[in-house]
């Protein structure tokens, strides 16, 4: 068997040819022998595989290295090193979505359950690198521009920087998988390792370093699986790549969602190649099947199951109470530590004290407190309320009380469970109002259909008949039989119908304005979904039960529902982040690079992603040749030119079609998201274009000489080198001029802010760290003549509008307030939020007197700097952030709105 | 059956049905019936000439103004709201309701024709045809003053003209085949130019001639590369360019109309609306010179710019400072606040034309009141860190004089274009920093009264930091302003170039229809539409219990689904055992699925598939046309499930064509009975759900409840 796979020239040549014209040719052995792309075997005289093929049992796959080659890898990897690693301490502050990643992974350390629109892994891989270096989690990664302390940044940055490294050898690995000449594996890597882009990138703690990484890790396993696969099928090595596949990709997906493309473009490549095994009626059905199974499980199953043991991991570790929690279900919370809740009785009575829930939304209990509805009936309002307070308890009272048949009272009589069909009223225990609802429209919902609720009575006034609801048993637990019958806590689902009018206790994703604390608004609805109007009593008291009677909890989620509800919970919010953000861009400005993203501007230095203008209009220039040379070839071959015979051209035809449908995929889906979106989403789609400019260089000199060809790649490469030089402070936060700065914009719509860098050099030298305090005290004294620019306020741009304003409300604390009335009492301004006045230091000069307001201002809080970043986490931020819990009795309503006219 | 008279007849039969089913009670209800408050409302503004402004382009509207007028109506009706009387306002509505329900009934026998064009015997084609005829959706939709009706005939006109033109593939560049290809592109144009769903229409037939040059430009068909590219121009020229001036001319009757102005007025730029006559630009529009005081308002809000002597508190809840100056404002309502003086820093000739205020003059705004400039600096306005802060400086201090000037950016203007209130929108840039004054609606707290925030954009070019000049209060010398100018005459109507109005208001549309997103209580997602799961109330009558509830026809419709779901398991199935060496389907057999019926399965996905990437709001009624195909597909795979014969040929064999023997279809009797027990059920369940569909008679509770097939229904008057 052996020597019938020497491969030859001939057969891979024909076998690649897709094209219908061709006959599917005869494999020589009785493997099957399906081709994939970018896989054809390139006919060339003398190749690194067949030497190595010879004498073995079956010709290995998977990558041909030349003896020799790994020490020039190694001298890249070095170069990668040195230029990933430049300085990674510096900046000793905040950058960009560090505010984010950074406060996760002190999350995780604390275990505070939180919510992220990201999977967990490559969070939890900068969380061991954290954990690792002995990071605490005492930092809150506040704002942009905040000075680190006490926090093992580099260690966390380093974890980005390593696998940005990584990138070089896997794409030097990958080229030369995909059967390109040592010289052009050699460009492509280089041309990664200078990237500015991804050398910015892979800097700080985010987590697109490891997203790319991994898709180019796949992309490694899958090239060399599929040389495996021609070679022989179901050999130990085939199923040993085709694994690392199927966990790579797993890895891939876990670290963002965007993953899902790498997924896509595997996907087709394997339908694909099982569509021509399909077509090689040589191969048996059987044996097909066993070749789609294999797949099946390989790049289905253990994916699958490599995300969700992460998701299994994430929730072993944040098993805290956190800010996240309001996202999460009712079971789902009562997991975390913090949350949980005592037993509590199961069987409700008529005059049980109970807490409700609505079911179906997370707006939580049933709520009423001392404040009435400015409009409609005026009566005190009724909300849903998410946290516990004692404005959720009510009293269930018997409602078929008549002065003529007094009925059940629970005060004298023996406990009587609740049971479907009851007529009962429910006292808001706080403010002894009744649940009432009339024929008047709701606050917020003003439709026909609605009514309004309202709490309604005084204290001894037993109700009118527009107090009397219905229960009506709708779903009970299936393990508990009782609950279908009566009420029982957490068990039962129930809806309350209005006696009189008909219509259901209804809630739903609706806040009322100010005047309800933005609370959710509940009505009486003719018309309800029956979703929207299901409760359930979550506590349960009541005087007569003994102590012995049966208790009830939560039932625990298992980790499957877990799992899917936490799904749910980010593709909500994932799909939510449509704000705009000042530095987001649609897909079409990537490929031409027309806009970065300012990451951190401080002291006249600045960071701003932008990739290499080289490598960058390069690999765009690759794509647009290779996708009209196709275009020309598919027009020649419907006119009978017979290009497809060449097998060099089918060689690169697969390559590059290969390549291209990976760029292909990880670039055209974004333009079907409506959220927000940056630059550095294209990155794993511009590695794959960097990996077809190599291609394309292999083909563009693959007739010169040796000698030839290297000087073209070094004339390339020293190109990419001096651009990378060139734009090298942007992306290390270095020293540049305003002149240089200016000079370098060539783009117009390149909005890095040239006024944040001194007009030279030694203007503003100072070496880092001691940094910080010189310029401040430049700043305080108002000392400096005027070396400030105008505008060092550009980086306000990074954030989001919108938001800031909530990141420090109920902050001032004591010590601030105290520093605030000292420095009013002495007539002084407070050190401002943001440089007020800044070109007119004369104003402002008595700040520096007041050395009380000085230890509260650290350097950090310069007024450049402030809170930012990636809107993505910024809107989970915002959203998560609770309302403060109200109190038993909320703060007073604000005085009533300053008619505006009246004042004017 | 198949012959020729008794085609005819069958089709004949169809389409007066159709009239009957159509026309039956289009009188009631005499009240406006839901978007009929649009669409009737657009006929009245054509017939009083008045401008009005619709995401939708104008054929459909104009051919209803059309009918309108015809039968009478003189626009004195505003269409107001669901459920006012027509009787009442002595509208002529049921001329208005016929003309659709005329197009719609035609739309039937073209169904029937299409079928038949394309080889599918008389019963197959009656199967597709009654599919269409007995829908209570299609029925509900064309009885009404809607755009439907017109788009849908108009888009199975653009089908069968195209497939008239495709059967005559052997007589090339004959008349007729020309006429067959021109009838298709201006078809396509009347689509589009009831809606832009016709893209889809022209996406359909443009794939369907992509496919044929493609199989022209094989070199197996041995025609020459000039050949090809006679073919080529003689498409682009058919279906590209003559549809394009179509297109246009609907436009330029439209213009051509509306000559007053309207309810639109305000959507258009100042240039478009003073071609409009009595328009509020036209008559009011003054030039503003140095010294004049004016209120200046915020082109989409509408706020006035406000100052008043309270000032920014120093710091704000969330930390922050400001500058405590006077606070600068957005004020809705008109107050001596308002007023600002135009200060110039420029030397100014006593008197005359240099005293007229420019494009990028750069001036000082005085506010009267308080007796300081406006001002904007580098600090954070009160609710957005990001922008710039503004507010007063006093009049006597000029250490901040720099931070007062700004310069007035007229949008679209030449230099040297004089300002002038109303019709110039300006922008108003701050010199130094380079922000635009910009508002937004979110409220200033209590301290500033709940006023409206005022503050700097940092991108200048911002499209909603526009504002303009309401009126000028009075000049330095307190002359009556009017005399000013000289002359008070009506000015005379401005010329506009036709192509800038039509781009103007093409990208309107445009911007408008993707802006169509707000929630609608009746509005659907794409996936509920083939399956019917929920439906549109149009109207309801209280006292009689009656309403219109816009469902399909139940049977119908699953059935469409079925024969889709059935063609894309065949056309697989096909695939697979083709790939494996195995050719289960006859040849003809199988051109005849690939092509004829595979061309109705793309205007089904094409008109289908894309409302899944739009984000404005959806109705059922959108899946119209694409229902329409799918009954034209259910055609197809009936015919195949029933005879494995096909008509041959089809195409009009040309002189050089090569004859193979001519077949007939054959149909067994089962295939009759079949067809005739479906169009019996179908039949049953169109007259089941017409008390919705007709919104008579009316309903009691339990009728309601019965009738309501699928829980998700939200049928009205139901009983308990």
């Amino acid at each position: 068997m052996a020597s019938l796979h020497g491969p030859s020239t001939f057969r891979p040549r024909q076998a690649y040819t897709a094209d219908p014209i061709s006959p599917p040719p005869e494999p020589a052995h009785g493997q099957p022998f399906p081709s994939s792309p970018g896989l054809a075997y390139r006919a060339r005289p003398v190749g690194p595989r067949m030497s190595a093929s010879r004498g073995k049992p079956h010709p290995p796959g998977g990558i041909k290295m030349q003896r020799g080659e790994w020490k020039l890898l190694l001298a890249v990897c070095a170069v990668a090193v040195g230029v990933r690693f430049y300085r990674l301490g510096w900046p000793d502050s905040v950058v960009f979505d560090e505010v984010h990643f950074g406060k996760f992974a002190s999350k995780y350390i604390k275990s505070q359950y939180y919510v992220d629109v990201h999977p967990p892994l490559a969070k939890l891989l900068i969380t061991l690198a954290a954990f690792v270096s002995g990071y605490d989690g005492n930092f809150d990664f506040k704002d942009i521009g905040k000075l680190y302390e006490s926090v093992p940044y580099v260690a966390m940055r380093s974890l980005p920087a390593t696998l940005g490294v990584l990138l070089v050898p896997v794409t030097y690995l990958t080229l030369r998988a995909l059967d390109c000449r040592t010289d052009t594996a050699l460009l492509g890597s280089l041309f990664i390792t200078f990237e500015n882009g991804l050398i910015t990138q892979s800097r700080h703690i985010l987590l697109d370093s490891p997203l790319i990484f991994f898709t180019a890790l796949t992309t490694l396993f899958w090239t060399g699986f599929c040389n495996e696969n021609r070679a022989a099928a179901f050999t130990e090595g085939w199923w040993v790549w085709l694994t690392c596949v199927g966990l790579s990709l797993g890895a891939v997906v876990s670290c963002k969602w965007v993953g899902l493309f790498t997924i896509a473009t595997i996907g087709l490549c394997t339908i694909r190649q099982l569509w021509l095994l399909l077509g090689d009626t040589k191969v048996s059905i059987r044996l097909w099947i066993r070749h789609f199974l294999a797949r099946a499980l390989c790049l289905i199953v253990v994916p699958a199951l490599f995300y969700m043991a992460m998701f299994e991991l994430h929730f072993l570790i944040l098993s805290n109470s956190g800010d996240g929690d309001g996202f999460m279900s009712a079971e789902f919370q009562h997991t975390l530590n913090g949350k949980k809740m005592q037993d509590t009785y199961a069987d409700v009575g008529v005059g049980s004290k109970v807490v409700m829930r609505h079911w179906n939304t997370n707006g939580g209990y049933l709520h009423s407190h001392d404040h009435t509805y400015p409009g409609g009936s005026k009566q005190q309002q009724i909300t849903l309320y998410p946290h516990m307070d004692t404005n959720n308890d009510w009293r269930i009272l018997n409602a078929t009380w008549d002065a003529s048949s007094p009925g059940y009272d629970h005060e004298t009589q023996p406990f009587r469970a609740l049971l479907n069909g009851d007529m009962i009223r429910l006292e808001h225990i706080i403010t002894s109002k009744k649940l009432h609802s009339h024929d008047i429209r709701p606050p917020v919902s003003e439709v026909d259909f609605q009514n309004e609720v309202s709490g309604y009575g005084f204290p001894g006034f037993s109700g009118d008949a527009n107090d009397n609801w219905i229960v009506e048993i709708a779903e009970g637990d299936k393990r508990d039989r009782e609950s279908t019958k009566r009420v029982r806590t957490l068990r039962t689902l129930f809806k309350l119908r209005h006696a009189l009018t008909g219509c259901y206790l209804f809630s739903h994703k609706v806040k009322l304005p100010d005047w309800g604390y933005e609370q959710q608004e509940v009505t009486c609805n003719k018309n309800a979904v029956r979703a929207n109007s299901l409760w359930f009593v979550e506590w349960n008291e009541h005087e007569k039960l003994p102590l012995t009677s049966p208790k009830v909890n939560y039932r625990k989620p298992g980790f499957i529902s877990k799992f899917l509800e936490l799904q749910k919970v980010m593709w909500t919010t994932n799909a939510g982040l449509t704000e705009r953000h000042a530095f987001d861009s649609r897909p079409t400005s990537w490929p031409l690079l027309r806009r970065g993203i300012n990451f951190w501007v401080k002291d006249h230095r600045q960071i701003y992603l932008l990739g290499n203008p080289v490598v960058w209009y390069l690999s765009t220039l690759a794509v647009v040749l290779y996708l009209s040379a196709r275009g020309l070839l598919i027009l020649r071959a419907k006119r009978g030119y017979k290009d497809f015979n060449n097998s060099g051209l089918v060689f690169y035809d697969n390559v590059c079609g290969f390549l291209v449908l990976g760029w292909a995929l990880h670039y055209f889906p974004f333009y079907l998201m409506a959220r927000q979106l940056f630059l550095h989403h294209y990155f794993p789609a511009l590695w794959f274009a960097v990996l077809l400019t190599a291609a394309v260089y292999d083909l563009a000199t693959a007739r010169l000489k040796p000698r030839y060809r290297v000087q073209v790649a070094l004339v390339l490469v020293g190109l990419a080198v001096w651009t990378y030089w060139h734009f090298n402070p942007l992306a290390y936060g270095g020293q540049w001029t305003k002149g240089k700065c200016e000079s370098s914009k060539w783009l117009k719509t390149w909005d890095f802010s040239c006024g944040d860098f001194p007009q030279s050099v030694s203007d503003r030298s100072c070496p880092m760290g001691v940094a910080d305090q010189k310029q401040y005290g430049d700043y305080v004294t108002g000392a400096s003549a005027k070396p400030t620019p105008p505008r060092v306020t550009m980086v306000a741009d990074a954030h989001q509008p919108g938001h800031i304003p909530q990141q420090n409300v109920a902050e001032p604390s004591a010590e601030q307030s105290a520093t605030l009335a000292t420095a009013e009492s002495v007539g002084n301004v407070p050190q401002p939020g943001r440089d007020v006045f800044q070109d007119h230091p004369d104003v402002i000069q008595p700040l520096s007197a007041s050395s009380s307001a000085k230890p509260e201002v650290g350097p950090q809080e310069r007024p450049e700097t402030s809170k930012a970043a990636d809107p993505e986490e910024a809107a989970v931020e915002a959203a998560t952030e609770a309302p403060p819990p109200l109190p038993a009795n909320e703060p007073e309503n604000s005085s009533p709105d300053a008619d505006a006219e009246t004042l004017d | 059956m198949e012959k020729p008279t008794n085609v005819y007849a069958t089709g004949f039969i169809l389409g007066a049905l159709a009239f009957a089913v159509r026309l039956y009670k289009i009188s009631n209800p005499d009240e406006v019936v839901f978007d009929e408050v649009h669409f009737g409302k657009f006929a009245a503004y054509y017939i009083l000439r008045e401008y009005y402004f619709d995401v939708h382009p104008p054929l459909a509207k104009l051919l209803l103004g059309a009918a309108g007028w015809f039968v009478g109506f003189d626009g004195q009706f505003d269409f107001e709201n669901i459920g006012d009387s027509y009787t009442e306002h002595h509208v002529p509505y049921i001329g208005m309701r016929v003309f659709p329900a005329v197009l719609g009934s035609l739309t039937i026998p073209l169904v029937f024709a299409i079928m038949r064009e394309c080889g599918y015997p008389t019963l197959i084609a009656a199967f597709s045809a009654s599919l269409v005829l007995f829908d209570n959706g299609h029925v509900t939709q064309v009885r009404l003053i809607l755009l439907d009706a017109a788009l849908v005939f108009f888009m199975t006109m653009s089908l069968y003209s195209y497939v008239r033109f495709r059967k005559l593939r052997y007589w090339e560049f004959t008349f007729e085949w020309w006429a067959w290809m021109i009838a298709t592109g201006v078809s396509l144009a009347c689509t589009l130019g009831c809606k832009m769903v016709g893209l889809l229409t022209f996406a359909t037939i443009g794939t369907a001639v992509l496919v044929d040059l493609w199989n022209l430009l094989d070199i197996r068909k041995g025609l020459s590369l000039e050949h090809v590219a006679k073919h080529f121009f003689a498409r682009a020229l058919g279906l590209i360019v003559v549809p394009f001036f179509v297109y246009l001319s609907f436009f330029w009757i439209h213009f051509k109309i509306l000559t007053h102005s309207g309810t639109g007025d305000s959507f258009m730029s100042p240039a478009f609306q003073e071609t409009l006559q009595n328009n509020e630009m036209l008559l009011n529009s003054q030039e503003i010179r140095y010294y004049d005081t004016v209120t200046m308002r915020h082109k989409d809000s509408k706020v006035f710019l406000h100052s008043h002597p309270d000032r920014y508190p120093l710091r704000y809840d969330d930390g922050r400072i400001s500058s405590q100056g006077q606070q600068v404002t957005g004020y809705p309502f008109n107050d001596t606040n308002n007023h600002w003086q135009i200060v110039p820093t420029k030397s100014l000739p006593p008197t005359g034309r240099g005293r007229v205020v420019r494009h990028k003059d750069v001036v000082q705004l005085l506010h009267i009141n308080t007796d300081s400039y406006l001002l904007t600096h580098d600090v954070a306005s009160p609710l957005m860190p990001t922008n710039q802060e503004f507010t007063t400086w006093a009049v006597n201090d000029t250490t901040r004089y720099d931070d007062t000037l700004f310069e007035i950016n007229i949008i679209e203007a030449h230099d040297g274009e004089p300002w002038k209130t109303k019709s110039g929108h300006f922008r108003l840039v701050h010199v130094p920093t380079r922000v635009s004054m910009w508002t937004h609606s979110e409220a200033l707290p209590d301290w500033a009264f709940k006023q409206q925030e005022i503050n700097g954009n940092k991108n200048a070019q911002e499209r909603t930091a526009t504002w303009f000049v309401d009126e000028i209060i009075n000049d330095e010398t307190g002359a009556d302003l009017r005399n000013r100018t000289g002359t008070v005459e009506p000015k005379p109507v401005k010329q506009l170039n036709f192509f800038r109005k039509f781009f103007e208001l093409q990208m309107l549309m445009l911007q408008h229809n993707a802006g169509l997103t707000a929630s609608h209580p009746y509005a659907s997602g794409p996936i509920n539409w083939p399956f019917l799961i929920s439906g549109i109330s149009f109207w309801t009558h209280n006292d009689t219990q009656r309403q219109i509830y816009m469902i399909g026809n139940v049977v119908g419709w699953w059935t469409c689904v079925m024969a889709l779901s059935i063609y894309v398991g065949i056309i697989s199935a096909d695939l697979l055992a083709r790939r494996r060496g195995v050719y289960p389907i006859p040849e003809p057999l199988r051109n005849r699925l690939w092509n004829s019926t595979g061309l109705f399965f793309a205007a089904w996905a094409y008109h289908y598939f894309p409302f899944f990437l739009m984000s404005r709001q959806l109705f059922l009624h959108h899946y119209l046309p694409a229902h329409l195909a799918s009954a034209l597909v259910a055609g197809g795979v009936f015919n195949f499930i029933v005879s494995e014969t096909i008509n041959y040929p089809i195409s009009i064999p040309g002189p050089n064509t090569r004859l193979r023997p001519r077949t007939h279809a054959e149909l067994g009797v089962r295939s009759f009975i079949a067809v005739g027990v479906f169009v019996a059920t179908l039949i049953a369940m169109f007259l089941y759900l017409s008390p919705l569909t007709y919104g008579t008679p009316g309903l009691d509770g339990d009728q309601v409840n019965r009738r309501r097939l699928l829980s998700t229904w939200t049928l009205h008057f139901a009983g308990k």
